[in-house]
């Protein structure tokens, strides 16, 4: 992995869209969240992972659905929305964007 | 030997040692409140208090049946600390333009003159043609204190901040805003 530090603000600003990426491809539940992050630079945990999955349902882009557990209580699975397919998919347009942009200005 | 306390995590009662209860219950005090404005603070405190009672669990031996320090602290420093400001750029966005809405300015993007009407008719969400009708009724029923009003208002009603996707401004509305802006300035120099 190349040196990241000082690109602290790029990684939070895009981790809402890795994770609509994660969830995107089907329904998870948060360890998984967790875990496909992990090896990533976008690594992250619980503490920040909550409340962002919260906001994110506030803003219906992600929904989840209880699912019985083996060990403990019921567990929270998450999925895409429609309105979170197409801002997945917005995303995806526009990343391509600014890749473009950034390549056109230079060096 | 420690005491042991009973403590509800996500509605499930769990047996805790009190050196480590102290610290679970600054943890949980501490994201309390840096969610205190989160309208959802009381699901995402459910979510962590899940979150923690799962990984002690796992860090507990088969035959423990109390949690303690040497689960709790790795625990904690897994969930990390509670990150109060994931409000993302949408809606970051979203208030800001919506505060401005309401507050009263000149929009210069969509002025004549100066854009008190524009600004006006946005701040009172009344339609900007009715709003330059009646100012121009009252410039000529007024004997001219409608032209000391508008300038008044020019001068007073702070600019809304311009729009980067806009058109250009026409002349006249940049040329008023850089007056405006000079004159101010200088007033503030003056009596500042």
């Amino acid at each position: 992995m190349p040196d990241d530090t000082g690109f602290n603000a790029i990684r939070k600003g895009l981790l809402e869209f890795v994770v609509l990426k994660i969830i995107g491809s089907h329904s998870v539940y948060v360890p998984d969240i967790l875990r496909r992050l992990a090896e990533t630079e976008f690594a992250t945990q619980e503490g920040t992972l909550y409340p962002l999955l919260s906001r994110l349902r506030r803003e219906a882009l992600v929904d989840y659905e209880w699912r019985e557990s083996d060990v403990g209580p019921p567990r929270k699975y998450y999925r895409l929305t429609q309105a979170g397919e197409s801002r997945l998919s917005s995303f995806d347009g526009y990343w391509q964007h600014i890749d473009q942009t950034i390549a056109k200005l230079g060096r | 030997m420690q005491r042991v306390l009973t403590v509800s995590l996500n509605l499930n009662a769990y047996q805790i040692e009190a050196d480590a209860y102290a610290q679970l219950e600054a943890y949980l005090a501490a994201a309390t409140r840096k969610l205190d404005d989160n309208p959802d603070r009381a699901e995402i405190l459910r979510d962590l208090e899940q979150a923690i009672a799962d990984r002690c669990k796992q860090g507990m031996r088969k035959d423990q049946s109390v949690i303690s320090l040497a689960e709790l602290e790795p625990a904690l420093a897994a969930i990390g600390e509670v990150d109060g400001a994931t409000q993302g750029a949408s809606s970051i966005q979203a208030q800001g333009s919506k505060s401005d809405h309401d507050a009263l300015q000149q929009v210069s993007e969509n002025a004549y003159i100066s854009g008190v009407c524009a600004g006006l008719a946005r701040s009172a969400k009344i339609d900007v043609t009715l709003v330059r009708v009646i100012a121009v009724v009252l410039l000529f029923i007024s004997n001219g204190a409608m032209i000391a009003l508008y300038l008044a208002l020019m001068l007073l009603i702070p600019y809304a901040p311009l729009n980067p996707d806009a058109a250009p401004l026409r002349t006249l509305p940049r040329r008023c805003r850089e007056l405006v802006t000079a004159l101010r300035a200088k007033l503030k120099a003056l009596t500042g």
